[in-house]
């Protein structure tokens, strides 16, 4: 069944691209209902730093590691027998 | 049961190992390998406070120091015993179990000792049981792989052998515990770093990621569970408020997940990702703080399960398929469904995702640094909190179970028990997330936290919500490829090459011409100069002085004709002497 409801999804990308939007726009209209009083520095108190602080910190993390494994660390698997 | 009857965990488990091959004969191993775990569980809350005080050569072991943090530490580790026991129940072969049962023993010991010596000697049974896990996978790069482990794991007992003997001989006390950050000594820094060894902290962390995709699939359950926890537990009870650990353990959050994202071996990236996760429990004792150090218990035992999840989640589709690579995998959600399921229950738990185990833990850890003010690490923290769900959260599941293609395999779902495992695991990871208080009743110090506050709820949303955002963006250059990325153990494993080439090559090479050039020319030499002196001896002095020499070779002569060698000639020349002597006498 669940197999099912998968490949269903799967085969429909633009309802799950759908979803996933509507997932953010609650997650941003979540954040100004949010109780700050805890707060531990400047950023907690920015509607939508999270939202950034994780945008830019994935899309940064996936192109210095990437990066830096094509110029750099990437060898072949029998690096070290040779 | 009363609290007078109790064994050490760890006797259990040793005897429990040793009568396993028994056990097989019997045709009961699979009966035997639930029971002792489930026994070992059970009976860790009838543990008294303090037992096994031995006095030996006048130093005092203590096997059994039990307070909470050794507690919710017992906890953890005996349900993973029980729940790694179920997983590998299939497996035939006695030794793996053998092999996993002493390492947990060793784990247990360990984190029941009260005094180093004591520690000393399970931390080495650890690292012996182990690599067997590793070896039992019998395959030459399995083989290689672990003598690289237990090489590093020896030079780690080493320094930490080395940093007891400095406290005993500075000192004279080796009970184990809490040292103060002001009264520090080189000793102690010695023992820091041979715990910090087994806790995989850069740059001594290259073992890890090296061994434990090698092992046997249910090797590699077991590893990921208890050495580097174990590890965590001894920096806990000794070391906490350091700050340099702080500081390593933020990096280490980092260091591991930045390879995560790279890396195409399914069990690499788990194992690069445990480097991750234990970053922040080392965090969390470096800052040393009540919460912290709850923070960090908390999230071992977190930790242990879901991450034991997931090595039995990629496990299950190795033992199927016969490969972990991403690069080879994709679609296999058709045929190993409830493998899919509880990969994914351990991949959200991992990242924290609200209602799961991850999201109680973690988030401690990240409270207690922004209660201490460490905005910087606090920083750093939730940035791996971004890699993890990025690498393990999306990109595992993602290129093993769904992918852009199908990898054209059609395994079987994995064996009833894997999945009973597995199952045991997930429910844990989601029933901690429904009732922390499980969990928080047990940790060292009171808890004043509650993880369900919108905030961290909206911070949490926004944070996985916005790095999945990220992954579709980026996720065909995040497409795997099938190659190896350096580390540190480079400088073992080429420094390695580079020793035998020196030693193969100019060393051998020099000594063998060495030998060349003696024998064609220092003999030859040192012949001639033998005779030159000889005749010098002869010609020279001898004449210089008083011909002594020939006088004596011409006397040795002259005697030499005497002697005939003849028998008659002897007694005649006898009895002639003795008639002379006679004559004399009678005469005078």
């Amino acid at each position: 069944m669940i197999v099912n409801f998968l490949t269903y999804l799967r085969e429909r990308p633009s309802l799950l691209k759908w979803l996933f939007m509507a997932y953010l726009a609650f997650a941003v209209v979540f954040d100004f209902f949010a109780d700050r009083s805890h707060a531990h520095f400047w950023g907690d108190h920015l509607v939508g730093y999270w939202a950034v602080f994780g945008l830019v910190g994935c899309l940064a993390m996936i192109v210095f590691c990437k990066g830096l494994s094509h110029v750099w660390l990437e060898r072949d698997k029998d690096h070290y027998d040779k | 049961m009363t609290s007078s009857i109790f064994m050490h965990p760890a006797t259990m488990f040793i005897i429990g190992a040793l009568l396993l091959p028994l056990a097989n004969k019997l045709k009961l191993q699979k009966v035997w390998l639930v029971l002792i775990p489930l026994v070992a569980f059970i009976q860790i809350q009838y543990l008294p406070e303090s037992f096994g005080k031995v006095d030996w050569l006048g130093f005092e072991l203590h096997f059994g120091r039990v307070d909470k943090l050794t507690m919710v530490f017992l906890h953890v580790f005996t349900l993973m015993a029980l729940i790694g026991s179920i997983f590998g129940l299939h497996v035939k072969e006695s030794g793996q179990h053998v092999a996993g049962w002493l390492y947990v023993a060793g784990s247990l010991g360990t984190t029941l000792a009260g005094d180093y010596l004591t520690v000393f000697i399970f931390w080495e049974l650890m690292a012996f049981a182990s690599v067997f896990l590793v070896w039992y996978r019998k395959k030459r790069k399995s083989i290689e792989a672990g003598y690289r482990y237990q090489l590093v794991h020896s030079v780690g007992g080493l320094v930490l052998l080395g940093g007891i003997f400095l406290r005993y001989q500075n000192v004279g006390d080796l009970t184990f515990e809490l040292i103060s950050v002001d009264h520090a000594t080189l000793a102690d820094y010695l023992i820091m770093i041979g715990f910090m060894l087994n806790a995989a902290v850069p740059p001594i962390h290259a073992w890890l990621p090296d061994a434990y995709p090698e092992a046997t699939v249910t090797g590699a359950v077991f590893m990921c569970a208890f050495t580097t926890k174990t590890a965590v537990y001894v920096l806990a009870r000794g070391f906490a408020g350091f700050e340099v650990l702080a500081i390593m353990g933020a990096i280490m959050t980092l260091y591991g997940v930045a390879y995560a994202v790279i890396e195409n071996d399914a069990r690499r990236i788990l194992a690069y990702h445990i480097v991750s996760q234990v970053g922040y429990m080392v965090c969390a004792v470096g800052i040393g703080t009540e919460m912290a150090i709850n923070g960090a218990s908390a999230h071992a035992y977190a930790h242990i399960l879901y991450k034991a999840l997931l090595f039995m989640g990629i496990g299950s589709v190795l033992e199927m398929t016969g490969r972990s690579k991403l690069s080879e995998l994709g679609g296999l959600y058709k045929y190993m469904p409830f493998t899919m399921i509880f990969t994914v229950i351990g991949g959200i738990a991992i990242s924290g995702f609200p209602l799961t185990s991850g999201f109680i833990s973690k988030s401690m850890i990240i409270a207690a640094a922004g209660n201490n003010h460490q905005i910087v690490i606090l920083s750093m923290l939730l940035l791996a909190a971004v890699g993890t769900f990025l690498s393990v959260g999306i990109k595992l599941p993602y290129f093993v179970f769904f992918g852009p293609n199908d990898c054209g395999l059609k395994p079987k779902e994995s064996p009833w028990n894997m999945q009973l495992a597995m199952g045991m695991a997930a429910f844990m990871c989601i029933f901690l997330g429904f009732y922390p208080t499980y969990l928080y009743d047990m940790l060292p110090y009171a808890v004043h936290y509650h993880p369900y506050t919108t905030y961290h709820l909206t911070e949490t949303f926004h944070l996985l919500g916005f790095t999945g955002l990220g992954f579709f963006i980026m996720v065909k250059y995040l497409k795997p490829h099938d190659v190896s990325n350096l580390d540190l153990d480079w400088f073992y494993r080429r420094g390695a090459g580079w020793f035998m080439w020196v030693a193969n090559k100019p060393v051998s090479a020099t000594n063998e011409w060495i030998s060349n050039v003696y024998q064609n020319i220092g003999l030859r030499f040192t012949m001639a100069l033998a005779r030159a002196l000889s005749w010098f001896d002869w010609e020279g002095i001898d004449w210089a002085l008083d011909g002594s020499a020939r006088g004596v070779v011409k006397g040795g002569e002259q005697v030499r004709q005497f002697q005939t060698g003849k028998l008659q000639h002897y007694i005649g020349a006898a009895v002639a002497l003795l008639f002379i002597v006679l004559i004399v006498v009678v005469l005078i």
